[in-house]
């Protein structure tokens, strides 16, 4: 035990002199009687030991230390102090083991492991129970035990340095327990959640609080049990109700009522069987504490069972006392609050009571002030030209009017906010622009007034958190001040980041604010009278609402100012969102313009400035010049659709928008404004709210729902003021929402604003609907059954239909009709089936506009896929080819017409062909013409050529009346015209057939093609005149018309064009029976070749007639045409023909062979005598050729215009000559000359002129006689001499000259027994291998009558006997007999 | 002008009258033939001779068949065809004589 009985000591021994480190724990060292110790006398310790304790009590540490075999127990005086107590100094020299027996388990084993191991130990607050106050106590130490060595190293003891942590746990536990009572007030609503956290709480503590109680005093004055912590609820100990006047009461609960706590100890039956808790015992006293209420009596008590292992000191009744002044304070808190949220509710009514009342004032305000300020407007336009009191007296109005609106406004704007309905919607944005481009929108305003504007913004690092309609309130207000009050110098604004805030300041150089007046700047209503401003208007209330606005973004506003040298606002607004609701925050939006909300305060702010004239004018064109321009860059007029119930409203918004340069129309109800809408897309649309059968929040859904009308921006107007309303508008789906009353400008604003943003907004939509609305092609979305489901303004354009008839569902309205036009109708098909089945394509289809117009359209289309509905769709282009078409088909139909006019010789063909083409160009059922000589008509001309209806004659004749080339058209079957006709007026009509109306491009086309058709006839006409002129010139040059018997001669001038050319032909009678015969081929065409042609066809002609022969009269043309330009190089054939024997002499000059084909058909060329063309060789001699033409054979000359042909050799052409007079031998020699020219003209006409020359031996017989029987013998030895020139046999010869003879003297008996000497003829013609012989007399025959006359009969048979055929032509004016007889072979 | 026609009226050594006619009988000339055949008298038949005759048409033949029951003919082929053609070889005796047989003698 303590030894507390140490009488006077004396020093320490010396061999103990480091006890003297400290001086009291030393002498007490000093003084154990260490000779009982293990460790003996302190002079025998070992050095080890020495220091160690040396050390020990040199510290002012806490320490204590254990030696030897018995672990003899050192300490310090910080050890004495803190921990020892009253073991000292019983303790020193003692061993450990005895001095902390009660902690021995616990620390014990600690020192072991020291000692064996020598590693040190480390504990921190370990809980020990000290008994050295004299009783167990609650302790808490962090200590190290750390080995002593003795002097030859083996640890020999150990040293514990400690510092008691006692009072800081059991401090902290306590704090602790006052922290949570005190934490988190908003989970504490209610009293009984107050209390239910209170107790848990003090539960959490059951080392200081090993049980609680809690009672409540009811308004009786009973104490009511509410918490219980530590201790069953059924425990004696715990009882429901205390009453202060039971004397069976556990706790003194008058006392308590009064205030007064109590240290209760816990003795007596109802205490027994405490619970424990965390502590061996049970608790033995507890500290009743009242729950103090200020000014009035406590609301309760709580008792706390008291820790038996800690002292009750001061510390401990203040934790109790606090613990219960927390559970008091939550009581009061939470009762406070109950009473609170009564009294919210209460103010709530009342809000809702004073919004109702401020909806309904504004309603009542806001439409007779529309309905003041409108008109007003409309006053000032038309008194813009009254006298200046009027105009000043408006002004008055208005500006007051103006006022009053915003005084309305903004009053609401308060109530708003006192009512928490400003319902904002923090965005983060970056501070610095968005300011920087409000204040951009006050520029004009500061540069009008002269003032320089400083604007200071360079982005922030971070987003600061802003609803953009309050932020713009702030600055637009703010800077409206500056500018007031400002008339020199300059506006700043100036945005900066500082820490954990934005910083905004707006300064001026303005007149500043007296120093006095700037505590109550921002009080509303308050208005400092200063000497100077620019306007006298305000209401006083706009720094007032400023300073809210600011305040609902967590952030202040504050202001400096020095009278005569400025102002300066400083806004700070924090970083980051957490100073707000989390649910009024929204992400960042797309960067808008500046709402239309700045612009009232730009247009008032201008209205201060001098020299602005639109402040007095007013005029709407002002308004219209002004910010509230409706149409950006001159375009086209915006359209806007007004939809409002009331008329005076109505005609006020028309008048306005008009004004400012809008394109206005206006419907009374939601449902007219829904049929204009998709009728014709507004830009935007401003609806009231509140009308009859469609509402505008339904009309708003409708548009809405409608991808047609989706993007049309809505404005609705309201005399509901409020957010609700605005809200219920904006969530429907408007754009935008403003509340009646509205300044003209507001409204201009809004509209502008609304127009603009819903351009940006629908960007995309509008660049695709503006690019497809801009083709000029017609577009067309089509889906997959090939309905059309979206087109542009072409489209319906093009072919009438507009797209309120969306979807048109095939078949489409504008397919032709089926039974009227199936061609169309079948294309117009062909081109869909198309469309649905592939998807692609593109044609040109006939349609019919709504209008009933035929349209022809070139139509392309693609397959895409809907990106939104994965849906196949088709879209094309299509353009309106009508006048392509018609156009094509006209100049097709006149090329037709004038190729084939080209190509008729003669107007007949040339007419011809031209109903040909008309017949073609409509498929029509025929067409036909008259020409007309006076009232008769020629024959009918048809195409196809047929029978004619007589409906059709009929429309000729009628025809006639009309005037030339204008169409006269049909209702049902066609149309037809009248033109001029070289024989006269000529009618044509165009028959379609059944119920095929002749239109207007068809009439055109037809006046069209009758203009060629009639040149072209008349042109043919005169083509056919010069022709027929050129050829009676040729022939006039060719003569001579009686062409000596026997020979044939043609001349055909070249087809195309028609021209005279160089060739002849030339026959000339000589003396006896020779003939010279030319034919000649001058180079060059036209009229210079057909000169030099007669100048050598004389020379030619007059040096035959002086007997030259061939190879003479070439040889004198050589000179001759060497003298005559263009002469050079003519070819020529020349020959004298003896046709008694056929001898013919020739020369050829460069000339194409003669053929002379024999009667048996052999063909020999006449190539002899040939040389070069004439002039080529003057001088040089010529050749000449004889030969013999045998009987009834056949000489052909001609010119190389007979026989050349293009890319094919001469002798083709000469053959070709020679086969057909072959063929022709026995044809008379006029039909085998039409016969040559017709079998050798090539398709289109001869390329050259030709002349050609026929001629067969012998010549025809021709014989005239008077009708004497003398003259016979005369005939018959003529006859018999022609005859052996044929070279017949001498039967034939006889039996010809029988017959002849027979016929002639039928002729001379009989024909003219009346009148003799009358002159009969007769006439014989061979050819290859016939002859005939005609006899004809002026008189009639008998018929024969053999009885009668036997002989004459006799006659007549032997003829027919004789002959192979005789024909006996009786006539008027005389008879002619035929005899032909072929030649044998 | 008539056609020229001799007509020579012989007696042959046997008595038998002869006509010689040379040239050609047409109807100028056929009515001499026709006198010349009506005066021969005595025997019949009279030999006509007409090797000379290179023409005769219808008239002369009806001379010739007006007298033909008491003629006989002498012709050349050239005369052939309309001899045979007329049929007066049916009705008198016609001598054929060769081309070259230019006298019955």
């Amino acid at each position: 035990m303590a030894r507390d009985d140490h009488p006077e000591r004396g020093p320490v021994a010396s061999g103990a002199a480091f006890f003297d480190m400290d001086g009291e724990v030393g002498r007490d060292l000093a003084a154990v009687d260490w000779g009982a110790t293990p460790l003996g006398p302190p002079e025998g310790w070992p050095q080890s030991l020495r220091t160690a304790v040396s050390i020990l009590l040199s510290s002012r540490f806490s320490m204590w230390m254990a030696w030897g075999p018995q672990l003899t127990f050192f300490c310090n005086a910080a050890y004495r102090r803190d921990t020892l107590g009253r073991k000292y100094p019983w303790a020193l020299g003692r061993s450990a083991r005895e001095v902390w027996a009660e902690i021995w388990d616990d620390i014990g084993p600690r020192i072991d492991a020291v000692l064996a191991t020598g590693k040190a130990t480390w504990d921190e607050a370990l809980l020990l129970f000290l008994e050295r106050a004299g009783y167990p106590e609650e302790t808490y130490h962090t200590f190290s035990y750390s080995p002593l060595r003795d002097d030859d190293g083996s640890v020999v003891g150990m040293l514990c340095v400690v510092s008691e942590d006692t009072d800081r746990v059991i401090g902290e536990r306590r704090m602790a327990t006052l922290r949570d009572l005190g934490s988190d007030p908003r989970a504490v609503r209610t009293e009984l959640e107050m209390l239910a956290f209170a107790c848990r709480q003090l539960g959490l503590n059951p080392r200081d609080l090993p049980f609680t109680l809690t009672y409540l005093f009811d308004d009786d004055g009973l104490a009511r049990l509410v918490g219980v912590t530590g201790i069953p609820a059924g425990h004696p100990a715990v009882s429901a109700v205390e009453s202060p006047g039971d004397p069976d009461a556990l706790w003194p609960v008058a006392a308590l009522a009064r205030g007064e706590p109590a240290l209760v100890p816990l003795d007596g039956a109802r205490f027994a069987d405490l619970p424990t808790g965390i502590w061996p015992e049970p608790p033995l006293r507890a500290l009743v504490a009242p729950l103090l209420r200020q000014g009035e009596g406590p609301y309760g008590f709580v008792v706390a069972a008291l820790n038996r292992y800690r002292p009750f000191d001061d510390g401990y009744r203040g934790f109790i006392e606090l613990a219960a002044g927390h559970v008091a304070a939550g009581i009061s808190a939470a009762r406070s609050y109950q009473a609170q949220q009564r009294r919210a509710e209460e103010l709530a009514e009342l809000d809702r009571a004073k919004t109702v009342f401020f909806s309904n004032i504004s309603h009542e305000f806001r439409t007779p002030l529309t309905l003041i300020t409108g008109p007003l407007q409309e006053l000032r336009n038309t008194l813009a030209d009254a006298g200046p009191q009027v105009r000043q007296d408006l002004e008055v109005v208005h500006r007051n009017a103006l006022r009053l609106g915003k005084l309305v406004n903004t009053l609401l704007d308060f109530s708003r906010i006192e009512a928490s309905r400003m319902q904002a919607r923090y965005e983060p944005v970056d501070l610095a622009a968005v300011t920087a481009e409000l204040a951009s929108v006050f520029h004009s305003a500061i540069d009008k007034a002269g003032l320089t504007f400083d604007v200071d913004c360079p982005p922030l690092a971070e987003p600061v958190h802003v609803d953009r309609s309050m932020w713009e309130k702030v600055i637009l207000n703010l800077l409206s001040n500056a500018l007031k009050f400002t008339f020199d110098g300059s506006i700043g604004v100036r945005v900066r980041g500082e820490d954990t805030h934005a910083v905004v300041t707006v300064t001026d150089t303005g007149i500043g604010i007296p120093a006095e007046e700037l505590p109550r700047l921002f009080e509303r209503f308050h208005r400092i009278e200063t000497a100077r401003s620019r306007s006298n208007e305000g209401s006083g209330i706009g720094l007032a609402l400023v300073q809210e606005l600011v305040g609902l973004h967590g952030g202040t506003i504050t202001a400096d100012s020095a009278e005569r040298a400025g102002t300066t606002f400083t806004i700070r607004l924090p970083f980051g969102s957490a100073h707000l609701a989390a649910d009024s925050l929204v992400p960042a939006r797309a960067a808008e313009a500046v709402s239309a909300t700045a612009d009232p305060f730009v247009q008032e702010a201008l209205r201060w400035l001098p020299g602005d004239d639109s402040a007095v004018e007013g005029s709407a064109a002002d308004l219209s010049a002004g910010p509230s321009r409706p149409a950006p860059g001159g375009g086209a007029p915006i359209r806007v659709l007004i939809a409002d119930d009331n008329r005076d409203m109505r005609e006020y918004l028309a008048r306005l928008l008009e004004g400012a340069g809008y394109q206005v129309s206006a419907v009374a109800d939601g449902l007219q404004a829904l049929d204009a809408v998709r009728a014709a897309m507004p830009d935007l649309v401003i609806s009231d709210v509140m009308m009859p059968h469609l509402d505008g929040l339904a009309l708003v859904s409708a548009l809405r729902s409608d991808p047609q009308t989706a993007g049309v921006p809505v404005l609705l107007l309201s005399a509901r003021a409020g957010q609700e309303a605005s809200i219920e508008g904006l969530a429907a789906g408007a754009d935008d929402y403003l509340v009646k009353p509205f300044t003209a400008a507001e409204l201009l604003a809004r509209a502008r604003a609304n127009v603009e943003l819903a351009r940006m907004r629908n960007h995309h939509n509008r660049w695709r609907n503006a690019m497809i609305d801009s083709l000029q092609e017609g577009f067309f979305v089509a889906d997959e059954n090939g309905a059309v489901i979206e087109i542009n303004a072409a489209f319906a354009d093009i072919l009438g239909y507009a797209s309120e008839g969306l979807p048109y569902a095939p078949e489409h309205p504008w397919w032709p009709d089926e039974s009227a036009d199936p061609q169309a109708h079948a294309m117009v098909a062909q081109a869909f089936t198309q469309l649905v089945e592939l998807g692609r394509g593109s044609s040109v289809i006939p349609v019919e506009h709504r209008e009933g117009h035929r349209v022809w359209i070139a139509i392309t289309f693609n397959p895409v896929t809907d990106p939104d509905s994965g849906r196949r769709r088709v879209v094309g282009t299509i353009r309106d080819v009508t006048a392509e078409h018609y156009l094509v088909q006209r100049e097709s139909a006149l090329a037709a017409l004038t190729m084939r006019l080209s190509q008729a010789d003669d107007p007949p063909h040339a007419l011809a062909a031209g109903l040909e083409v008309l017949q073609e160009v409509w498929h029509a059922r025929q067409v036909v013409a008259a020409i007309w000589t006076g009232d008769t008509p020629s024959e009918l001309v048809s195409s196809p050529p047929g029978g004619t209806r007589p409906e059709t004659r009929e429309k000729l004749t009628a025809l006639r009346q009309q005037p030339p080339l204008r169409p006269y058209a049909s209702e049902t079957d066609g149309a037809g015209i009248t033109l001029e006709h070289p024989d006269g007026l000529l009618t044509v009509w165009v028959d379609l057939g059944e119920d095929r109306p002749f239109t207007n491009e068809d009439q055109t086309l037809l006046a069209l093609l009758a203009g060629p058709l009639g040149q072209g006839l008349h042109r043919v006409h005169q083509l056919d005149q010069q022709r027929e002129a050129a050829m009676a010139l040729q022939h006039a040059i060719l003569g001579p018309s009686e062409l000596p018997d026997g020979f044939a001669v043609r001349y055909e001038p070249a087809g195309r064009p028609l021209e005279v050319g160089g060739d002849w032909y030339d026959i000339v009678p000589l003396a006896g029976e020779h003939v010279g015969i030319v034919v000649g081929d001058c180079v060059g065409r036209g009229l210079q070749a057909a000169v030099v042609m007669g100048q050598l066809r004389s020379a030619c002609r007059a040096l035959l007639l002086q007997d030259a022969g061939p190879a003479q009269v070439f040889t004198a043309l050589d000179r001759f045409a060497a003298l005559i330009p263009g002469a050079r190089c003519t070819t020529a054939f020349c020959g004298i023909l003896d046709t008694a024997t056929g001898e013919l002499v020739y020369s050829s000059a460069g000339h194409p062979p003669g053929i002379l084909t024999h009667a048996d058909g052999t063909t020999v060329l006449l190539e002899g005598g040939r040389s070069t063309p004439l002039a080529v060789r003057p001088g040089h001699p010529r050749p000449e050729a004889h030969c013999v033409m045998p009987a009834r054979s056949t000489l052909l000359l001609y010119t190389d215009g007979l026989v050349e042909r293009r890319r094919r050799p001469l002798t083709d052409g000469i053959d070709a000559a020679c086969a057909t007079v072959q063929a022709g031998r026995s044809a008379l020699i006029e039909d085998l000359a039409s016969d040559v020219m017709a079998g050798l003209t090539p398709d289109g006409g001869f390329n050259d002129d030709v002349a050609l020359l026929l001629y067969r031996q012998p010549a025809p017989l021709e014989v005239a006689f008077p009708a004497e029987s003398g003259q016979l013998a005369f005939v018959r030895s003529a006859l018999r001499s022609w005859l052996t020139r044929c070279q017949l046999a001498p039967s034939l010869v006889q039996n010809v000259l029988v017959a002849a003879g027979e016929a002639c003297a039928n002729a001379i008996e009989h024909g003219h027994r009346n009148a003799p000497g009358e002159t009969i003829r007769l006439r014989a013609v061979a050819t290859g291998s016939d002859l005939h012989l005609t006899v004809a007399d002026s008189g009639r025959w008998k018929h024969p009558e053999p009885e009668a006359n036997p002989h004459r009969g006799r006659g007549v048979a032997l003829m027919r006997a004789l002959m192979h055929k005789v024909t006996i032509h009786p006539g008027v004016a005389g008879t002619t007999v035929d005899i032909h007889a072929r030649i044998p072979r | 002008m008539t056609a020229p026609l001799t007509l020579v009226a012989s007696e042959r050594h046997d008595g038998t009258p002869v006509l010689e006619v040379a040239g050609e009988i047409d109807m100028s000339n056929a009515s001499a033939l026709d006198q010349a055949l009506s005066q021969t008298t005595g025997r019949v038949p009279v030999l006509v001779d007409l090797r000379a005759v290179d023409y005769l048409d219808s008239a002369g033949l009806t001379v010739l068949f007006t007298h033909a029951s008491r003629i006989r003919l002498v012709a050349n082929p050239l005369l052939e065809p309309v001899l045979t053609i007329s049929g007066l070889v049916e009705v008198t005796t016609v001598e054929k004589i060769a081309p070259d047989e230019t006298s019955p003698d």
